[in-house]
């Protein structure tokens, strides 16, 4: 025998309730001393390549630039314009076989071995300055945007 | 004269109108009331508990009656070491557990609903309705259930749970149960950076009875859609019933106990010594 009938009204608040709250985490906890990171190219550009964090990590433009007639460390130019045709698909000019990133595969991406100092890497983790390194939170997000194809977004 | 005579026979009037209703009250008794006795109260041997080991059942819960679970997972893996290691930590007993304190009510008839807080700071509410008892007109039973846990005391990360619970009860053997359940945040990572923020679970269990009192409980939470990291989670248990408690040693490939945690998953290689107790205050 049904005896729902009585308690509908119950069952419509518990949904309504439910429909309102606010479930997911945040991003900006996750991305920690970068909280506008966002796993989008122009975001990963602008506050991890470009912008020194709340946390007093190097930006990777200070020395991966040709600004000024410099050259880039690595042979890797960050600078805003020429920065995504850099990394995508390009081979790493110190390591043999290495790509700085792969779209759709953020493991073998070399930008990753690097940026988490992972055996095998040539040269030092990157930044060099030997810390603050990139958090956990902020490798995720930037993990994050090769995986789902390393768009120009 | 005359005044007083009017006035005592008012007295009299008075008194008889007073008396009268007692009267006729002693020259016709009622009937003794004697409360009806809740249906829900019975034992239900075929399905003594209001949960598997983690996964709800369709035991109604007496209006107004409470009922209390702990539930312990110990940390350490059985399979760890060789059988002279696991003697020593005493089959894990040694070790961490995470603890669950559950009290749950009965507010409306069919109608339970309760509080379960783990030692790993999740708190989980969940209220489930009783919308069909397996009778003779009905050949199973259905509930549904909604609940939601949150962890770091119910400040982060929420994952609420819609679900409904289908059973059979099969004369003599015990009870089968089959439990679509959806879970939303089962993935604890923000919803930008995941493929999948929500689990689709199908619970499926059994309780056996192997004696009077005893018996053997089998439940697992296959996640047939969406965020499904590691491996099924399942439990296998014993357990005896006496009186108003019901006793539970069990064994599974996790220690988390709500239902957000079985969408997680439980371990591929490793397995957890656990036990239940409840308690339920009407008995």
């Amino acid at each position: 025998m049904l005896q729902s009938r009585s308690h509908f009204s119950l069952w419509v608040v518990l949904l309504v309730a439910f429909g309102s709250l606010a479930c997911d985490e945040k991003l900006s906890d996750l991305a920690g001393p970068s909280p506008n990171l966002q796993p989008t190219f122009a975001s990963v550009q602008h506050e991890i390549f470009e912008a020194r964090d709340a946390s007093g990590r190097a930006a990777c433009t200070e020395c991966h630039t040709d600004v000024g007639g410099r050259t880039p460390s690595g042979g890797l130019n960050l600078r805003h314009e020429v920065a995504y045709a850099s990394l995508v698909g390009i081979a790493s000019r110190n390591k043999a076989g290495a790509v700085r990133v792969i779209a759709g595969d953020a493991d073998n991406s070399y930008i990753v071995h690097k940026l988490e100092g992972r055996p095998g890497i040539v040269g030092e983790r990157m930044p060099r300055t030997g810390g603050p390194y990139l958090t956990e939170g902020q490798m995720t997000i930037l993990k994050r945007w090769i995986a789902t194809g390393a768009n120009n977004d | 004269m005359t005044v007083r005579r009017l006035l005592a026979a008012a007295a009299l009037c008075a008194a008889v109108l007073w008396v009268t209703p007692a009267h006729a009250q002693q020259a016709t008794p009622a009937a003794p009331t004697v409360p009806e006795r809740d249906p829900d109260q019975n034992l239900d041997a075929l399905q003594p508990d209001f949960t598997l080991s983690s996964l709800p059942t369709t035991l109604r819960l007496p209006r107004y009656r409470f009922d209390f679970r702990v539930t312990h997972r110990f940390g350490r893996p059985l399979n760890q070491g060789d059988f002279g290691d696991l003697l020593a930590d005493f089959f894990a007993l040694d070790s961490s557990a995470q603890i669950g304190l559950e009290l749950r009510f009965g507010f409306m008839r069919g109608t339970q609903g309760g509080i379960y807080r783990t030692n790993d700071r999740t708190i989980e509410f969940f209220v489930e309705h009783n919308l069909l008892q397996q009778s003779d007109t009905s050949p199973i039973g259905l509930s549904a259930l909604a609940a939601i846990d949150g962890t770091n005391n119910f400040k982060d990360s929420y994952s609420p749970v819609l679900g409904a619970i289908v059973s059979r009860k099969v004369t003599r053997l015990g009870a089968l149960y089959v439990e679509p359940i959806w879970v939303n945040n089962s993935n604890q990572l923000p919803s930008e950076i995941v493929d999948d923020n929500d689990s689709f679970l199908l619970g499926l269990g059994g309780r056996f009875r192997l004696r009077r009192t005893v018996y053997v409980v089998v439940e697992a939470a296959p996640r047939v859609a969406g965020y499904d990291p590691d491996t099924t989670r399942w439990t296998v248990g014993l357990e005896k019933l006496v009186g108003g408690h019901l006793f539970q040693i069990n064994v599974s490939n996790g220690v988390g106990t709500t239902i957000s945690q079985l969408a997680r998953g439980g371990s591929a290689d490793d397995t957890f010594l656990g036990f239940n107790i409840t308690r339920k205050f009407w008995r």
